[in-house]
């Protein structure tokens, strides 16, 4: 991650390298910085999006995010730094290519499903004739095609939700920018909302979207960016951020324990019945070899690589995660 | 598309949602037939005023305490005298009293009966009557002097001396004081309207801050639009309000008596016909976009409905000072106050209206007309600048900053 200036615990290479243009990326920012009265909320954040991935903005509560994406979409104006959206030097000339869920989600109560997702793709430039059609297609395709002519205020909080983000996406933008978009969603219609991110990818648009649920990003993003304390601290792919943290080993030996730590490698714990702990540099073979020889025999023995939020948290810190909580 | 009609186009659609959000609703019914409730309790009021007036008017008299070939004398008088006067202004009814043992007791006694409202009481000779009357009723003892001396005239000419033929005159030109009461009228016409439509605006912008509509629109249209949208879609509801109640008028006003409609004739625009009513409207559109703009800002600001209330009287305050300002200027149309009125923009609109009525000149209202738009323009920049650095707290770009559509150097030299 060469672009970013800022001291951060862990890079990866810059993901740019052999992209030429900027058009070839959706979204770019160098240093932004958002300050309320005096805490520097956003602080030197650099984000570089290729087209056509599926990109995670992470970070704790309070990290950030939501302020990055705003300024991003032109919403409020960075205080420094500069930022393009699909090429545009001002992302309000691109507007009409973008498709933006809040993470404070909005809807007229008194409009109708249908109405409401039309509205939305108005604002974006679609006519409303095109944009009552593909709502009524993508009510049904979602499972709401009962819920087209009822009321917003007649829907659950997650119907809500749902209408709003398929509200986000009938102008069929270039870019989808979504802010916490799992959040108040129970799991089946998680499941819907990955689904229909997966389809706008595949439609050629490029996703960019905050969260702090580390599972979501782990199976849909190509790339991520971590923020805290309003820094980035992190800009790889997920494989990258699991490869900072080493692979750890968990074994369960045949016999008694007694006298066994001494033959494991110094941050060994006793866990489910056995040891966990880190694999050497040299490899577990010589360890392996010494506790056969011992006596302790194996009765278990398997190597786990990290997930990306046991990379999340050693990349963020617990203090910051402490802090955020 | 270019960049103008895109905000056309965002513009038009925050508008339509925001008229068809107000006009298909029930409250919008209660909205639109207001007026009638309105004119129902001052109907009902008026009734009862009436009611109380009626039975005062019954009770009260004018008195003569004369014999009674003298008392048919006055009732002769006063059966000549009493046309001249309108409907309303006429004196009390005339009653006769034949005299007691003392008339002057009597006389003085007739105001202390509670079965009658004595105004006035004559006693004593026709040629040297002595005339007693309550406070404030002096004209009534006026009346009763002149119907003893008409009595005695009567008695020595018993012809009639002169027969006169009268003769309505219809003006073809509006008099200095037609222009008077029509400037009178179109500042009050503007001020009423707007003052009954434009608050309306103060309160737009809280259903997008309460239901968090703001980040998508905010996100998606430039604030400006999102402003001026509003304000057109609430116009076109005070369109669709001023429309129902003109029709309505219009057709009333078909039904008055032909000598109202003369009379109404007499007051005249001296920009004549049809400027007038096009300016009218002009000038209408204007005061609501330039004070809807205003209070649309304002309103902007506010967070809870209880700060909007706060915000309702100074609104109110400031349009009375407009409208008393343009007041002035209608009456003063050559005066400091008038040039005054006529360009500061927000009782610009008041007052270029009243000098339409006072100036026959066409060319200052295209000037003026340009000048409000200009505001308008104004007011709405600086509201959507004040939302987004109060309320969306977002820096810049600075109020007097232009922004550029290039790509920034070191953004898009990231990749590089």
């Amino acid at each position: 991650m060469a672009c970013l200036g800022a001291p951060r615990p862990a890079t990866t290479s810059p993901h740019w390298k052999g992209i030429a243009l900027s058009q070839e990326w959706a979204v770019t920012a160098k240093g932004l910085v958002k300050r309320f009265g005096d805490r520097n909320v956003v602080d030197g954040v650099d984000i570089a999006v290729p087209r056509g991935a599926v990109y995670g903005v992470l970070g704790p509560n309070g990290a950030g995010k939501t302020t990055t994406l705003r300024m991003l979409l032109g919403i409020i104006e960075p205080d420094g730094g500069e930022r393009t959206l699909l090429g545009a030097g001002h992302p309000r000339d691109v507007s009409d290519r973008v498709g933006y869920l809040p993470e404070e989600r909005g809807l007229y109560p008194a409009m109708k499903a249908v109405e409401a997702i039309a509205f939305l793709g108005a604002l974006r430039g679609l006519d409303w004739g095109t944009g009552r059609k593909r709502a009524r297609a993508m009510l049904e395709e979602a499972g709401l095609g009962h819920a087209a002519d009822q009321k917003i205020r007649k829907l659950s909080k997650g119907m809500a939700q749902l209408v709003q983000l398929l509200g986000s996406v009938v102008h069929q933008p270039e870019l989808l920018v979504l802010d916490e978009p799992f959040s108040g969603l129970d799991p089946v219609n998680q499941e819907k909302l990955e689904g229909l991110i997966r389809a706008e990818r595949d439609r050629g648009a490029t996703i960019l979207f905050s969260t702090h649920v580390m599972a979501h990003a782990e199976r849909l993003c190509d790339r991520l960016t971590i923020i805290a304390g309003g820094k980035a601290r992190f800009e790889g792919t997920v494989a990258d951020a699991r490869a900072l943290l080493p692979l750890r080993a968990h074994y369960v030996p045949r016999s008694p324990h007694d006298g066994i730590q001494a033959l494991l490698p110094p941050d060994a714990e006793r866990e489910n019945g056995g040891w966990r702990f880190t694999m050497p540099d040299e490899g577990i073979e010589t360890t392996l070899v010494k506790l056969i020889d011992a006596g302790y025999g194996i009765s278990g023995l398997s190597i786990e690589r990290p997930g990306l939020h046991d990379a999340f948290v050693k990349i963020v810190g617990r203090e910051a995660l402490e802090t955020a909580a | 598309m270019s960049r103008f009609r895109h905000m056309i186009r965002q513009t038009l659609t925050v508008a339509r949602r925001d008229f068809i959000a107000t006009v298909f609703t029930p409250t919008f019914l209660i909205f639109l037939l207001a007026p009638i409730i309105m004119m129902s309790f001052g109907m009902i009021g008026g009734l009862g005023a009436a009611s109380v007036a009626g039975n005062s008017i019954d009770k009260e008299r004018i008195i003569a305490v004369v014999p009674a070939d003298e008392g048919r004398a006055l009732l002769a008088a006063d059966a000549r005298l009493r046309p001249v006067f309108r409907r309303g202004d006429a004196p009390p009814r005339l009653f006769i009293e034949p005299p007691a043992a003392d008339p002057a007791a009597q006389a003085r006694a007739l105001f202390d009966r509670k079965d009658i409202e004595a105004s006035a009481v004559l006693r004593g000779p026709l040629a040297s009557p002595t005339i007693l009357y309550g406070n404030r009723e002096e004209s009534r003892a006026d009346y009763l002097a002149r119907l003893a001396e008409e009595s005695l005239r009567d008695a020595r000419v018993p012809t009639t001396l002169s027969v006169a033929t009268k003769q309505p005159v219809h003006r073809v030109v509006a008099t200095a004081s037609g222009h008077g009461q029509a400037a009178f009228f179109t500042v009050f016409g503007i001020f009423f309207l707007t003052l009954l439509l434009a608050g309306q605006a103060v309160g737009t912008m809280a259903e997008e801050r309460s239901n968090k509509v703001i980040e998508v629109l905010a996100a998606a249209v430039p604030l400006e639009s999102v402003f001026l949208g509003k304000l057109i879609g609430m116009f076109g509801v005070a369109i669709l309000f001023v429309g129902f109640w003109a029709t309505i008028v219009t057709n009333v006003g078909a039904l008055l008596p032909a000598g109202m409609a003369r009379g109404l004739a007499d007051i005249g625009p001296a920009v004549g016909m049809p400027a007038f009513p096009l300016l009218f409207f002009a000038y209408f559109t204007m005061s609501y976009m330039l004070q809807g703009a205003v209070f649309l800002s304002v309103g902007a600001q506010a967070s809870t409905p209880r700060e909007i209330q706060l915000l309702s009287l100074p609104i109110t305050i400031f349009q009375v000072a407009m409208f008393g300002w343009a007041q002035a200027a209608a009456a003063n149309p050559d005066s400091w106050i008038a040039r005054g009125a006529e360009i500061f923009p927000f009782s610009s609109p008041l007052a270029m209206g009243a000098r339409a009525a006072n100036k026959p000149e066409l060319w200052p209202h295209l000037l003026a007309i340009g000048w409000q738009l200009l505001w308008v323009a104004i007011t709405i920049w600086i509201g959507a600048w004040l939302f987004r650095r109060g309320v969306l707290q977002s820096g810049g770009p600075k109020l007097f900053r232009g922004r550029s559509g290039k790509v920034p150097e070191a953004a898009a030299n990231i990749p590089h």
